[in-house]
Formats: C-alpha cells, sequence, structure tokens
C-alpha cells in the first residue's frame, strides 16, 4: 500500500521541525520524492515570531564561579572607608547565605578592594585594572548593575540564569531559543556549548538541557582540541568515500523501507543521516583556523590546535557566521572565597588575564566584521560576591544574590550605558533592581520572542522560560 | 454518560484553554499568577488576612475588614487597584509595588467585568473528572467482525473503528510478530532460529506458546524492569552538582526480580512504598525501599542541608503524583492546584507521610552532615566484615580525639612556636586560633588544619597515619533504603512552596477527592501504600493499564500518561481502560495476566504499515486502525546491537558496568568523571546496566532520549536527530558490534548471497528483498575493492584481509538502519 503524499509530506515536515530541530529551510532531500520538493518556505522554520528581532544569534559569556562586581565593576566609596568594620545586623535579616554557619558565630565584617579603578570610554564607565582590554571597549556595553538572583549555591543558580528555575532538568535558555526560533545553521547543531577554565560547569549539563523539550534542542557540548563533537570522526579505515559510501547505502535502504512501512519517521531518519554527514564533513573546517588572518588570531590571542577561552571566543563567531543560534562559553573559575586557588589577588588575576583581551576581541571583530548588530553578547555570572570579606587562607568574597553586574553588548542593545544602581556598599539595588527572570525575558525579547508566550505544555501546565515572572528591560534596548 | 461528563468537565474546567473567553482567558494569563505568587499566601480561605480571601472569584468579591476589593467594571472603586497602585493608605504587596503592567492589567481586568475561570476546590470538577470516578467495566461491546475479536480488548477497539467507518489491519506476519513480541517483552532479538521455528509452528496456539515462552525468559524482567526504573528515576550517582557516587543497585535488581517473579502489583507497589514498615520485613523488602531513595543529595559545600531534604521530600510526593495517580501534585506545592481539586494543604498531608525519614537534614555542622550523605543505608556485608569494620572506626575515634588533643596542645602554644611571618596561612590561623574552639565554623577549623599539616611536622604525621588507619577500613556492602525517625517530624504548609515559611501545621492525610484513607489504616507510608492500592482507588489501576497500554501502542489510551486531571487528555477508548483496569485488579494485579492479554489481542498483533484511508480519518491513529512502529528506546538500541552481533553478555543484576564512551564525553560537569572502559563480558552488558552519571550520563543514552534521572518519567521523548546519526555510525561500541556481526555473517553463509540473507535475518529477523539484497551486495562488492586496492586503509581498519573489512562495513550498515532500531 503507498501513503498519501500530501499527508505523508506534510507530517514528515512537522516531524522534522520537532524532532530533528535542523536547518529544515535549507536541507536538499532531492531523492526522496522525486520532483517533490519536501519542504516549503524558509519562514516555516520559526515556531514563533513574535516581533521583528534584533538579534539573530546569542554568544553567552557564563564567567562561572560568580565574578567580584567589586573587583571589576563596583568602585564604592563607602564601601572602602568602612573596610574591617562589621556589616549591620539589619542587612542580614531574613537572609540565608552559602556558608552561612558561619556568619552566625562571627558577624562578617565589609571589605573594601584593593583594585584601582578608573572611568573608561566617553559613557566614563568605571572598569578596575583587572580588565584593561574590556576597559577599552566600554562604550559599545551596557551594564546591568542591578541583577540579582535566588540561589546562593553554584549549581541551583546556574541552572537557575539558564533555565529560569533552580530545579535541575528544565529546559535551558539555549534550548528555549533554538525551540523557539528554529535554525539557520546548515550543518552545525542550533545550540553549541563551548568550555575553558580548570573545571566544568558546577550542574554539568542540567545547564543545556532540553529539559521537557524535544531532545534536538539540547546545547552540545563541544569538545576542546580534536573533532569539537563527539562520534565526529569516522571509524579507522573509512575515509571520506567509504563513509559517504556506507551513508548511501543506509539511506537507500531506509528508502525501500519508506516505501513499504510508509512512516514519515524514516524520512525523518534519513534527512538526519545527511545532516549528520554534513557536520562530519564541516566540522574540521569549522576549527581549522588556518583561514583567519594573523591579526585576527593576535587580537583574541588565539593559538591554533589550543584549549582557551580566546579560542573559544573564536570559535564562537565563527560558529555565529555559520547560523547557530545560541553559543554559551563557560568561563573557570571566578570563585574567589579566599581558600586555596581563590584568592582575590593572583588567582582572580589569573582568570581576568585568560578572559579580558577575548572578551574586547569578540566585540571589535564582531564590530568589524558588522556582525555586533545582529549578535548579543551576555557576559555574567551566577550571581556576584559579597561586599563583605570572607576569611579563609586569604581574605576572599562570599556568594552574593541582591546585586550583581552583567553586561551586553550589539544585537539591538543600548551601549555605552549602565542600568541601575545600588546602595552605598552595593549589598542591594536602589534604583531599577534587574531580575534573572528579567535578564531572560530581555534576552528573548531581542531575538523576536516574548517570553510570556513561548510555553510548553508538560505536566498539565504551560511552562516558559521565565516561570511565572520577567519584564523586558526596557532601557537595554536600542 | 462518562463521555459526556467528561467532555462537560473539560469545558467547565478549562475555558481559558479553549479561548472561548477572552476575558476569562486574561484573568488565567495576567491575573490569577499574580493572584498566586503575590496574594493569596495571607489573603487565602484559611487565612484570610484583613478578613480577605482572594481564592475564589466570590471571595474576592466579598472582600474583607477593610472594604470591597474588587467592584467589577469599577477600578476605581476597587481598593485592590488603590492598594496595589500605593495611592491610598494601603500598600500592597508587602514585599514591594508590582511593575506598572501588572497594575495596569488588573485595571483592564476590572473594567472588563473580572471575569474568572474554575478554580480548584470547586465541587463540580471533583465531580465532573472522569478519573476520580471509581472504575465502572462494562460488557465488551457488539461489533461488525466477530471473527476478528480475540479477547474483549478487540471488542472495545473494534468498537470505535466501526464508529469511525474504518477497518482494522490485518495480522502482521509472523516474522514481525515474533520480532515484535521479543523486543517489546524482552527487548531483545530473536535469533534466527526461533524465528524458523515459529514460522514452522503450523499447529494452534504458537503465538499464544511464544508469549508464554517470552514471559518466562529472564530477560522479561529486565525489559519492564528499566520500564519501571525511568519512573523510579533510578541513577548511580547522587545528583546536583558534585554528583557523587552511591549504592542503589540492588534496588535496581529487585525490581528485575520482583517482574519475573510476577509479584502481584500492589505488593510490589506496597514493598516499594513502605517495605520497612511492614512486619519483620525481609532484606528484599528493604532493599525494595530504594525506590524512594532514588531521590537527589546535593553534595556542594556551604549547603543548606534541610532545604535539599526538603527538595527530596517534594519529589517523593511528586512521584507519586506521576506513577500511581496520574496527578499533577507538585502543582500545589506553592498554591492549590489551579486546575484539580488538590489543595495546597492536601500536598503538605502527602508531604508529611515522607517527612519522617531519617536522612541528612536539619542545620547541622558541615562535617556531620558530611558524614551522614547517604543514611539510611542498610549494610549487607557478612558480620565478620561489619566487625573489623567496627573495631576499625573505634580505633579510627580513638586516633582523631589524640589529633585534636594534639592540635589543641600546638594551639596552646602557638605564638612561640609560630612568631609572626609574612606567610599567610600562619597569620590567618593566629586569627582562628583566638576563636574558642567551640566557637569556630567547620570552614575555620578545616582552615586551621590544613595549615597545621603543612607547619607542624607531628601534626602532619598523626593525620597521615589517621589516613592510612582510613584506608584500611574494610569495604561494607550497603544498599540505600527508607527508615523513619521514631518520632515523627511536625509538617507544615511550607507558604508559596518555601520552606522556610511555615503556615498551617498539617498531618498525614490523602486527597479528599478519592476515597478515604480506612480509619484503622496507620497514618504512615504503610497506611499510603495500601491506599495507593486499594481496590475502591480508581487511580493506580487505571494509571498503571495505561502506561502498560502505551508501551505496547506508543500512547497511552489517555495520552497524557501522568497527568489524569482537567489538563489531560480524555481517553481515546475509556471503556476499555475502565474494562482493563477493573481486570487487573480482579486478576489480583497479576501483571503477566495483563501482558498476556494485551499481546493475544487482535489488536497488538495488527500490521503497522502505513494506511492512507485512516491516516485520512485519523491522522495520529488513536483509534488504532493499525499497530504502530516504534522507535527503541536508547538502552534497546544498544541491546539488540549485542543480541545481533553475538557480543551480549546475558548475565542479569550486579553493580554497574562501564562500557566504552567516547573520549571527552565527561569533560563538561564540575568534576571530570574517569570512564575507565571495562574489558571482557562486562563490556558486552545490556545498556541498562551501564553506570548512570545524573549529570554527565553516557551520552549513547541520553542522545536516544534515556531520562536523565532528576525525576519521575512516565513516557521517554522519541526524537531522532543527526547526533544520533553520528553515535551509530561512528561510536566505538558501535564499530565493534559490526565487527562481531561482520564476523558472524561471514561464518554462517559461504556466499555473498547466503550472508546478506544472514545479515537481514540477524538484524530484522526477515530475509532482504530483491532491492535490498541487490544494494547491499553491490556495496559489500564496492567495500572490497576498495580496501584491497587501499592497503593503507585496510592496515588502520585493523582486518586481515579486504574481505573481512566489508563485511563488518556491511554489518555496520545493517546496524544503522531504521528498520533495525525500530519495533515495527
Amino acid at each position: 500500500m503507498r501513503p498519501d503524499r500530501t499527508t505523508l509530506r506534510q507530517s514528515t515536515r512537522r516531524q522534522l521541525f520537532e524532532d530533528c530541530g535542523v536547518g529544515v529551510g535549507k536541507l536538499a532531500l532531492t531523492s526522496l520524492f522525486v520532483g517533490d520538493s519536501l519542504f516549503g518556505t524558509e519562514s516555516e522554520q520559526r515556531r514563533v515570531m513574535h516581533h521583528a528581532p534584533k538579534a539573530k544569534s546569542v554568544i553567552y559569556l557564563f564567567m562561572a564561579g560568580a565574578p567580584s562586581q567589586f573587583e571589576l565593576f563596583e568602585p564604592k566609596q563607602e564601601l572602602q572607608k568602612l573596610s574591617g568594620k562589621p556589616l549591620p545586623p539589619s542587612l542580614l535579616e531574613g537572609k540565608r547565605f552559602a556558608f552561612m554557619e558561619s556568619f552566625v558565630r562571627e558577624p562578617p565584617k565589609l571589605l573594601g578592594t584593593r583594585r584601582k579603578f578608573a572611568r573608561h570610554g566617553e559613557s566614563g564607565r568605571w572598569v578596575s585594572e583587572c580588565l584593561p582590554h574590556t576597559a577599552q571597549v566600554v562604550d559599545d556595553l551596557a551594564f546591568v548593575r542591578t541583577v540579582h538572583t535566588e540561589n546562593f549555591n553554584h549549581a541551583p543558580a546556574k541552572i537557575f540564569m539558564n533555565t529560569g528555575t533552580p530545579f535541575f532538568g528544565r529546559p535551558s535558555m539555549g534550548a528555549w531559543v533554538s525551540y523557539g526560533i528554529g535554525s539557520e545553521a546548515e550543518d552545525m547543531p542550533n545550540f553549541v556549548v563551548l568550555q575553558s577554565g580548570p573545571r566544568g560547569p558546577r550542574g554539568g549539563a542540567m545547564n543545556w538541557t532540553s529539559g521537557f523539550l524535544p531532545t534536538a534542542h539540547q546545547g552540545v557540548p563541544f569538545l576542546s582540541g580534536g573533532a569539537p563533537i563527539l562520534n565526529m570522526t569516522s571509524p579507522q579505515g573509512f575515509d571520506h568515500d567509504r563513509q559517504r559510501a556506507s551513508v548511501d547505502a543506509i539511506l537507500d535502504l531506509n528508502r525501500i523501507n519508506m516505501e513499504r512501512a510508509g512512516d514519515p519517521e524514516i524520512a525523518t531518519r534519513i534527512s538526519a543521516y545527511e545532516m549528520a554527514h554534513r557536520m562530519q564533513t564541516s566540522g574540521p573546517e569549522l576549527i581549522d583556523f588556518s583561514t583567519e588572518s594573523q591579526s585576527t588570531l593576535d587580537l583574541y590571542g588565539a593559538v591554533p590546535g589550543g584549549k582557551s577561552f580566546a579560542n573559544n571566543c573564536l570559535l564562537a563567531r565563527r560558529l555565529v557566521e555559520r547560523g547557530v543560534r545560541f553559543v554559551q562559553l563557560y568561563h573557570s573559575s571566578w570563585d574567589h572565597h579566599g581558600g586555596p586557588g581563590e584568592s582575590l589577588d593572583k588567582d582572580l588575576d589569573e582568570v581576568c588575564l585568560s578572559a579580558d583581551q577575548a572578551c574586547k576581541a569578540l566585540v571589535t571583530d564582531l564590530k568589524q566584521r558588522g556582525m555586533l548588530d545582529e549578535t548579543l553578547v551576555v557576559w555574567g555570572g551566577e550571581f556576584g560576591r559579597t561586599p563583605m570579606g570572607e576569611v579563609r587562607d586569604t581574605v576572599g568574597r562570599n556568594h552574593h544574590i541582591d546585586a550583581f553586574t552583567m553586561w551586553f553588548a550589539g544585537g539591538g542593545t543600548k551601549p555605552g550605558q549602565s542600568i541601575g544602581e545600588t546602595d552605598e556598599i552595593g549589598f542591594s539595588p536602589v534604583k531599577n533592581p534587574v531580575h534573572v527572570h528579567d535578564v531572560q525575558a530581555t534576552i528573548l525579547h531581542l531575538l523576536g520572542i516574548d517570553h510570556t508566550k513561548l510555553t510548553f505544555r508538560f505536566r498539565g501546565r504551560d511552562f516558559r522560560l521565565t516561570d511565572v515572572g520577567g519584564r523586558v528591560v526596557d532601557d537595554l534596548l536600542a | 454518560m462518562v463521555r459526556t461528563l467528561a467532555f462537560l468537565s473539560a469545558l467547565l474546567l478549562i475555558p481559558a484553554a479553549h479561548g472561548q473567553d477572552e476575558s476569562v482567558r486574561f484573568f488565567e494569563e495576567r491575573i490569577r499568577p499574580v493572584l498566586a505568587t503575590r496574594c493569596q499566601a495571607c489573603h487565602n480561605e484559611e487565612l484570610k488576612t484583613s478578613g480577605l480571601s482572594l481564592a475564589t472569584r466570590e471571595a474576592t468579591l466579598a472582600g474583607g475588614t477593610r472594604g470591597v476589593a474588587v467592584v467589577p467594571g469599577s477600578p476605581g472603586e476597587s481598593l485592590i487597584v488603590a492598594a496595589l497602585e500605593g495611592s491610598g493608605a494601603l500598600s500592597m504587596p508587602p514585599t514591594g509595588p508590582l511593575p506598572d503592567e501588572e497594575v495596569g492589567a488588573f485595571r483592564t481586568w476590572i473594567a472588563d467585568g473580572a471575569a474568572w475561570g474554575a478554580d480548584s476546590g470547586d465541587p463540580i470538577p471533583a465531580a465532573a473528572l472522569w478519573s476520580l470516578k471509581p472504575i465502572r467495566p462494562s460488557s465488551p461491546p457488539d461489533t461488525s467482525d466477530a471473527d476478528w475479536v480475540r479477547n474483549p480488548i478487540d471488542s472495545f477497539v473494534l468498537a470505535k473503528l466501526d464508529e469511525a467507518g474504518l477497518s482494522p489491519s490485518p495480522e502482521a506476519d509472523r516474522r514481525t510478530l515474533i520480532r515484535r513480541a521479543s523486543l517489546d517483552l524482552t527487548g531483545l532479538l530473536p535469533s534466527p532460529d526461533e524465528v524458523r521455528r515459529f514460522v514452522e509452528d503450523t499447529e494452534a496456539g504458537a503465538y499464544a506458546r511464544l508469549v508464554e515462552r517470552l514471559l518466562e525468559s529472564p530477560h522479561y524482567g529486565e525489559r519492564w524492569g528499566r520500564h519501571w526504573l525511568d519512573i523510579a528515576r533510578y541513577a548511580d550517582t547522587n545528583g546536583y552538582s558534585i554528583d557523587g557516587p552511591r549504592s542503589i543497585w540492588r534496588y535496581r535488581d529487585w525490581v528485575i526480580k520482583a517482574l519475573n517473579d510476577n509479584l502481584p502489583f500492589d505488593r510490589f507497589v506496597i514493598e516499594q512504598v513502605a517495605g520497612d514498615l511492614l512486619p519483620d520485613p525481609t532484606e528484599s523488602q528493604l532493599i525494595a525501599t530504594g525506590f524512594h531513595r532514588n531521590t537527589m543529595i546535593n553534595q556542594e559545600g556551604g549547603i543548606d542541608f534541610e532545604q535539599y531534604r526538603v527538595e527530596a521530600v517534594v519529589d517523593r510526593v511528586r512521584t507519586t503524583g506521576s506513577a500511581f495517580l496520574g496527578l499533577t501534585l507538585a502543582c500545589a506545592r506553592c498554591h492549590d492546584h489551579k486546575f484539580d481539586p488538590i489543595s495546597q494543604q492536601e500536598f503538605f498531608q502527602l508531604f508529611s507521610f515522607f517527612n519522617n525519614v531519617d536522612e541528612l537534614g536539619g542545620n547541622l555542622e558541615e562535617t556531620v552532615g558530611r558524614s551522614r550523605m547517604m543514611d539510611p543505608v542498610l549494610e549487607l556485608s557478612d558480620p565478620e566484615t561489619l566487625g573489623r569494620r567496627d573495631a576499625g572506626r573505634k580505633q579510627i575515634e580513638g586516633m582523631e580525639a589524640e589529633l585534636t588533643e594534639l592540635k589543641r596542645s600546638i594551639e596552646a602554644a602557638w605564638d612561640t612556636r609560630f612568631p609572626p611571618s609574612d606567610i599567610d596561612g600562619i597569620e590567618i590561623a593566629r586569627e582562628i586560633v583566638r576563636v574558642p574552639p567551640e566557637d569556630r565554623s567547620s570552614v575555620q577549623e578545616s582552615v586551621l588544619n590544613r595549615v597545621l599539616y603543612e607547619h607542624a611536622e607531628e601534626y602532619q604525621q598523626k593525620a597521615d597515619e589517621l589516613k592510612q588507619l582510613r584506608k584500611q577500613l574494610p569495604e561494607v556492602e550497603w544498599t540505600m533504603v527508607m527508615r523513619d525517625l521514631p518520632e515523627p517530624r511536625e509538617s507544615y504548609i511550607h507558604i508559596q512552596g518555601d520552606f522556610t515559611r511555615k503556615g498551617n501545621r498539617v498531618e498525614p492525610g490523602t486527597l479528599a477527592v478519592l476515597p478515604p484513607l480506612p480509619p484503622d489504616a496507620p497514618r504512615n507510608r504503610l497506611g499510603l501504600a495500601r491506599w495507593l492500592v486499594s481496590e475502591d482507588n480508581p487511580m493506580t489501576p487505571r494509571v498503571t493499564m495505561n502506561r502498560i497500554w502505551q508501551r505496547y501502542f506508543g500512547l497511552g489510551i489517555v495520552e497524557t500518561e501522568n497527568d489524569f486531571g482537567s489538563q489531560g487528555s480524555l481517553p481515546s477508548h475509556p471503556k476499555l481502560l475502565d474494562w482493563l483496569a477493573a481486570e487487573f485488579v480482579r486478576s489480583g494485579w497479576d501483571l503477566k495476566a495483563m501482558h498476556r492479554l494485551i499481546l493475544t489481542s487482535a489488536t497488538y498483533r495488527q500490521s503497522s504499515a502505513y494506511r492512507a484511508d485512516a491516516a485520512a480519518e485519523d491522522p495520529s491513529n488513536r483509534l488504532l486502525a493499525r499497530q504502530n512502529r516504534i522507535r527503541l528506546e536508547a538502552e534497546a538500541i544498544r541491546d539488540v546491537s549485542l543480541s545481533a552481533s553475538g557480543l551480549l553478555s546475558p548475565t542479569i543484576g550486579g553493580p554497574s558496568v562501564y562500557p566504552p564512551q567516547p573520549a571527552g564525553a565527561g569533560q563538561f560537569t564540575q568534576v571530570d568523571r574517569k570512564w575507565k572502559a571495562d574489558q571482557g563480558p562486562d563490556r558486552y552488558r545490556r545498556g541498562m546496566y551501564t553506570y548512570f552519571i545524573r549529570s554527565a550520563a553516557h551520552p549513547g543514552l541520553i542522545l536516544f532520549d534515556a531520562p536523565i534521572a532528576q525525576e519521575s518519567v512516565t513516557r521517554r521523548n522519541r526524537s531522532n536527530t543527526p547526533l544520533q546519526a553520528l553515535t551509530l555510525l561512528n561510536d566505538e561500541s558501535q564499530t565493534e558490534f559490526a565487527a562481531a556481526l561482520g564476523e558472524r555473517i561471514r561464518s554462517l553463509a559461504e556466499d555473498r548471497e547466503g550472508r546478506i540473507r544472514q545479515a537481514f535475518e540477524l538484524c530484522l529477523s526477515r530475509p532482504p528483498q530483491g532491492a535490498e539484497q541487490e544494494r547491499l551486495a553491490e556495496f559489500v562488492g564496492r567495500m572490497e575493492d576498495s580496501y584491497q586496492s587501499d592497503p593503507e586503509a585496510l592496515d588502520e581498519s585493523r582486518f586481515d584481509s579486504p574481505f573481512a573489512a566489508a563485511w563488518a562495513a556491511a554489518a555496520r550498515v545493517m546496524i544503522n538502519l531504521d528498520e533495525f532500531v525500530t519495533r515495527q
């Protein structure tokens, strides 16, 4: 019995959108239905488009461990003055902190910074000596100084930043975006995760999971050095021709079965194998930096074949050039408690050194190439650090959820400004508090998505990235 | 009747979702969430702060002691608007003003007449919700074709097809049938020999005998056990960020054995939920309680232990909802359920059943907490080992005391021993030493210990000895189990789901809309467990039979298998579901009898070939005019490759194993997992035995939609992606399977045609068609030539002849076919 073609084609298309999450608009399945185009117009890729997007892609620089805003962006005269004095207990009332048992025994003391600050750029933004490169591009950045979150432990806070809830297993922002607006990448996954620094982010795959959304939208972690995607290399003894011949045999046998069984899932599998083969072909080209000029490599501080945040930033640009929607870079570790490897002096210097130049380079490079307008760059950690010191082997800072700094560039954000104000010691926002859900709502907004409308029915409820909160931060928009 | 009521209930309950009333939709989307998250914590039916409840429209219109909260049509006269705007004496909510657009939404809503959607707790929904009604089995209906009907299932299915004017599909051929039944019952392929015997068995009852044989296979318990482990959120690690190892595989083995022994389902449930509370529980019954110890444990530093204990308890309630009751109980954690008749109070009544486990929680010192992370556990080693361990522990305690004593003596003479220096550690330790020991934090103590270890030789020596002693402690076998505290914890409603905000005290109790706990039932987990499987609880048998049905047909009779509430879908065959549920209870909760019933039905035995006529009428095949093709689950995809290639190690149970995984797979977690692939038989165990790390699960499992074990999963996604294709094409395990399968194919026949036939028989349980034979033959020939002319590639492939390499390549093609990874 032959399947009815119209129904089959429609349901195949639907299946591809739902299950495959790939750039179906450009997929060529020429041999499947002779003389019959399988796919409709490109606009069908988008599940939602609530308004005209400003940004097409996001590069999210996740500074894992939580950078100290007081050492980088938030000079506070009053805090300098009160350094060494105990924190007024009124500020602690009703709050919960990590390692709180130590607070009860010994009230924490305020800590001024040892870092020197200066105003930079025409916009006159404060940046400390820790980030001399970032300081050079402040006019391209928008700072939000009053981001606040709800979770004071690393893993739940990271999960919260990424999924809008502290519960493990809910879909991440990149997955929502991929699910919502589809892909333009012909031969790359739509949501790519890169990692640098001594350790992976706490919470692991839960930070880029697709949760209850179709698996195709989960973030694909790229490995550093060698083939970026797991199983991207053909087995020993299979050169390009033999691999192609094998894939062709698989496709042909699947087509024969398709004729017999008529199941659209078989067509989806055929297209998945074609896409897989294209990924294999284009993967080596993606990570081959030899096509980059020396001046570009120098700008980033990238070394071909190296494993570094700088390399990842350059790779992120190349991914976005290829149509990837969401690239998330995790860079560790900014967790400067004062313990071994966590000092606010030497260890902070080290991580700043490893990140600063590449951050500037990414913004500069995107701008030079005319890509910054359509690429949103986000920089930030899972929370900030306390105005109080924390005594371990050296004096560091603890986790702080009431106010911390993130910056944004491009993608329809308004550069050269600073949003929100904190109190004299930087403990809490006094003007324009921006909740994590607001950050998420704004990122979605820039991509053309209304965060209240991008929902998924699961367990009897419509879920969304921003849970029941979130408002677009209008001041951030250009 | 049931159908009409259900339809009616759907209308009553979810007008917003159906878009019939814009103003109700506006209320549901813009107003209700704000009321729930900002107002109802105080303004609810119990607390009625200032006499005002905002729980229902009626109560809201009634107002409170300060006056009328809402005057429909007049935002200006509505006190709630003034309070939200802070324009009068009152400013709400107390946590700070709402964003302007939310306040604006209230104005719009009131101006439009203050429409209101249906509330939970309303008597109408409870009465109208089909799933809460007692099971009412009806006799199988008359149908158009009595000959087609093999058992009552078929009457119910055919009656619906008749209504739609559709005819069922013919029975699948025998090869498809044996492959289907084998995959469904054991998750393994039938051997070509088994296929041949079944095809040639012309005596009556051949199929029934096949089903019996498969039900008796010990692999049945593995196959259906794995389904249950999804629900049980089983994993080998603790979850969250540190995600360290745990020992609970004995629970997994208990599930397999219980299913193989056909333990009646009511006992299956009771032993898992409350085996420890049974009189004189056996070791097996204790191990069974691992079910509710599969909750995650946070090992991160600086956490509040109580917070994560509460999360585990909440997870047990949530799992009770999806596993047994088919209700989204978790919705009622923060507020009364928006759509179903479940109150927040009832959520915490259920919570209190699970709140008494003697597990890590409360406000403990970091070090004390860490020492009892896994509690409670059942120790399984022999008495001699346990004795040695206890003696060792005693010795360690003594040594610890000595070490502390030594530390104190060094502290006492700190300043003389360590004069002021520029070593940070010494100076910070000096500060710490000045704090009396009982006032120090655990962080301070550990900093001090580290400084001492580095700068005081005698301390280092003793600490090393202690370390050595600890290392010498004999390993004791253990598994995580449930054990309650002697005195139950007090349970409270958590206001807005926040455990730090206690509301009213609650006692253990069940849902008002379901039959009550018998008066003499114990108010503990045992009482709850018995209630879950009591004869008059309609939920558990319906939910269980629906889930079994779902495994066999791809979708349940109720498509939303974990939501039988008003937001769930209605059953496609309500009478069939009730008949199955009643039959299940009547059989004495006999699972194998239910499998037998479904497998021997004509409905199950239909061909799965696509039918345009049926698709036009019923696009998603809810009426089952044919069987569905179902892609195999992650573990089964591995298992069929293992069985086709002959590599399978059929050992059942035991500690989890480490098949190869791609290099770098564990790179992206906080703790980079070393994964040393097993050599020998454990390399070829079934997928369900792969060591499961929650934060970095084996990519071969995750890419094919195995659940990540963060919470109970009752249905897996079935995605179809390029990364799956890359895995099946290039993964190291696949290459090994292909090599073994290639060798097997070569050895089974003398010529190319015969070998291709063998390849198809082994992998697809059928001979190739002409076109398939030709295509694969062409491929093999081409590969052989290709390796012949490229000795270097042959060398790389590690085969000793182009012939061998070519057949491995052909085998690789076979295990990549859609049909291979699909149950047809």
